[in-house]
């Protein structure tokens, strides 16, 4: 029984098979899932919105109201947000659609593995594709937001840069970013139950600590605090591709692009090698 | 030729963990030593874990149709895990050649909102099916499932038998050449448990594999050429199904004379029986019975008790069977019956103990280990008057031989109406023929005593 297609299962069966051979079996079964990865998302995207009145248009209804909360504490003179080159609600809004796709993308993907309930521990099949499919759904709300934020732009009678056909490639970073940490969270939820609650209350608190709904401080606590942040620099890059159609901080995007590569690459690695542990642990 | 062999499992160990809090400092410390690139220690024991399988070694050849049956926690369904490659095994090797499809659990990942339609793609993506292969099985998954119009209704309006008829239609259709399959058919009607059987015969007989998981003895017996018996995670025997069943029965039932022996082995029926009598009674005890049987044996005019090779026996001793056989109408004991004809099956219990409330059964079945008859005093609302120790009792059960022809296997009992432990059991005691004497297809199994009668109706 020596054919080329005899699977063996064995203990540490990763580690003993080498590095290339096991990052070659990562590429190959992340192509072989993409029809799963399509199905599953499918799912997630019907089922969210079936039996809802409103379906899709919840995807607004959360940012709105966190603008709008702004922009009144703004123009109350309560908050001094300072000079944003553009109208208020659309910085505003803007930020807070790059940093959905991170939180969004978060909350979800540490559901995504204890969510999927007996498939998890019954059926075989490549887990990550559950991780990416849920990432599918944070997209989705960021495309729902980007709309409406057009329609905010034509209200205001701007017309956006050419820069706005680069602008999904400056999200490139974030996405991956967003899910390196979301497989590392699928994974550790699959253990820690406290995993889920801890990524909601970090994601809140990040939207508050990071230049999101405010400019990048130049100095003080906030600067000091955001200079080393790879997040921090991903978002406002991609808002800056967006508003001003040029970098601001070209030096750290990149350093941050880099990070977020790193991230990716090291907990898909992790999770590839993790992941039948995860299914008896679950 | 060892190119057949599509499954080989060796010294396969897995183990798991008894409380969550041990899961969730050993999976930390797993993910940490794999992500460094270290082994993990999976072939010893930490503090709370156990060998949830222990050292399993086995081979499955194509076209075999192996049953796995054990107790609830003997290790079934891990295995099928560790076949289908959930989980790693801790220790060993498991080596699988060909596509392997599992029907572990059916319908898992069907989403409630969603339509069965809509379910039937994802869930076929789940088991590693392309659009275009669930596009071309579309209508083939639907009529099997014979859902008809529901199949565009959300899944939550389902009965639990169409749920579960649609999600073995899509794992069916995926055409593995070995198939896993846990205990899923106990759902479903007859009709369904009917034609799901037909759909494994058919890939039997197109040479795939079959890996069955069941405590159903009667299906393990149908369907497979096979059988392992699993026991808290290891494999007691592996062998024909007919003789691991008896084994299992033995195994479930006659747990209270195993109990000081470490359960289960089988040892030669004479030797056993004297040492369960001497280990459970006294010295004296065993003389006084010795000296009971051998006074009943005399007034039966036998010189002994006769055990056939096939026979499993269990059961704690406070009676026991001592004579039985099958007489026909002159009273000559027969091994080989004819059809059609009357019979009287007996049997003789000797008490060693004063016992009330008895019932007595007699049961046959077949080479396939298919129960075609049974019957019980309990059943016949006979009263069993209560018995003294040193009594005889014999039960007769007159029979018209309506079995067309083969050979069948007759098992005794008597027990306590109220509960499952048998004062004495004896299965598959006698093994006997029948025969008929007109032409009969070979595989029928009853004699209808049918009149068959032709005329035309028109004449043209």
């Amino acid at each position: 029984m020596n054919g080329e297609n005899n699977i063996v299962y064995a203990p540490n069966k990763f580690i003993r098979m080498g590095f290339l051979t096991s990052l070659q079996g990562m590429f190959v079964s992340l192509f072989q899932s993409r029809e799963l990865i399509w199905r599953l998302f499918l799912r997630d995207f019907k089922a969210k919105y079936r039996q809802s009145v409103f379906g899709i248009l919840w995807a607004l209804i959360n940012p709105l109201i966190t603008v709008g909360i702004f922009v009144l504490l703004n123009r109350s003179g309560i908050l001094n947000i300072g000079d944003t080159t553009v109208p208020y609600p659309i910085f505003a809004l803007m930020g807070i659609s790059v940093y959905g796709i991170f939180s969004t993308g978060l909350s979800v993907s540490a559901n995504s593995i204890i969510g999927a309930g007996p498939m998890v521990v019954k059926i075989n099949f490549p887990k990550i594709s559950l991780v990416i499919a849920s990432m599918g759904q944070a997209l989705i709300d960021f495309f729902v937001r980007m709309l409406m934020l057009i329609i905010l732009l034509i209200f205001y009678g701007i017309a956006p840069n050419w820069t706005l056909f680069i602008f999904p490639f400056a999200l490139l970073p974030l996405i991956f970013l967003t899910l390196g940490v979301g497989f590392m969270l699928s994974l550790l939820a699959g253990i820690f139950r406290d995993i889920v609650h801890i990524a909601s209350f970090l994601t809140t608190l990040f939207l508050f600590l990071m230049p999101v709904l405010y400019p990048a401080p130049q100095s003080g606590l906030f600067a000091n605090l955001n200079l080393w942040n790879p997040l921090s620099h991903l978002i406002v890059g991609a808002r800056d591709v967006f508003i001003l159609g040029n970098l601001s901080n070209p030096s750290e995007y990149f350093y941050s692009v880099f990070f977020s590569l790193s991230v990716f690459l090291i907990s898909w690695r992790i999770f590839f090698l993790s992941e039948h542990r995860i299914a008896e642990r679950v | 030729m060892t190119n057949d062999i599509l499954i080989k499992a060796d010294n396969v160990s897995k183990k798991y963990c008894r409380a969550l809090k041990h899961t969730m400092i050993y999976g930390m410390q797993d993910i940490v030593r794999n992500t460094l690139g270290m082994a993990a220690h999976s072939d010893r024991l930490r503090d709370g874990e156990f060998w949830a399988l222990d050292d399993i070694s086995f081979e499955v050849k194509r076209g075999e149709c192996v049953g796995i049956i054990g107790a609830n926690g003997s290790g079934k369904s891990t295995l099928l895990k560790l076949l289908n490659g959930i989980f790693l095994p801790d220790k060993g090797r498991i080596e699988i050649k060909g596509r392997c499809g599992a029907l572990i659990e059916v319908g898992a990942g069907f989403h409630p909102m969603l339509t069965g339609r809509e379910n039937v793609y994802i869930n076929g993506a789940i088991l590693g099916m392309s659009k275009k292969e669930i596009d071309r099985k579309f209508d083939e998954i639907v009529s099997f499932a014979d859902i008809g119009d529901f199949i565009d209704s959300p899944v939550k309006h389902y009965s639990s038998g169409m749920y579960v008829r649609l999600g073995f239609a899509v794992a069916i259709q995926c055409e593995p050449d070995i198939l896993l399959v846990d205990e899923v058919l106990a759902v479903g009607d007859a009709k369904f448990q009917r034609k799901c059987f037909a759909k494994m015969n058919e890939l039997r007989q197109n040479g795939k594999t079959i890996l069955f998981v069941s405590h159903d003895v009667n299906t393990v017996n149908q369907l497979c050429s096979e059988t392992i018996l699993l026991d808290h995670g290891a494999i007691v025997k592996q062998g024909n199904p007919r003789d691991i069943t008896k084994l299992y029965h033995k195994f479930l039932f006659g747990q209270e004379e195993q109990s000081d022996k470490g359960a289960f082995q089988e040892i030669s029926l004479t030797a056993h029986k004297e040492q369960c009598v001497t280990v459970q009674t006294g010295q004296d005890e065993f003389i006084e019975r010795q000296k009971l049987k051998q006074y009943a044996m005399q007034k039966l005019n036998i010189s002994d008790v006769h055990i056939s090779s096939e026979e499993m026996r269990y059961g704690n001793k406070k009676a026991e069977i001592i004579d039985y056989g099958i007489l026909d109408r002159n009273f000559k004991r027969v091994d080989v019956l004819k059809t059609g004809e009357r019979y009287s099956i007996f049997f003789k219990t000797l008490f060693y103990e004063d016992l009330d409330d008895l019932t007595l059964g007699c049961r046959i079945q077949n080479t396939r280990g298919m129960d075609v008859f049974a019957a019980n005093t309990y059943f016949h609302n006979i009263t069993i008057p209560p018995q003294k120790k040193g009594n005889l009792l014999e039960c007769c059960f007159d029979v018209k031989m309506h079995l067309a022809q083969g050979d069948f296997f007759l098992t005794f009992g008597i027990r306590n109406i109220n509960s499952d432990n048998f004062y004495d059991r004896r299965i598959d005691t006698v093994h006997f023929k029948v025969e008929s004497i007109d032409k009969m297809d070979s595989a029928c199994l009853v004699n209808l005593d049918e009149v068959v009668s032709v005329r035309n109706v028109v004449v043209g």
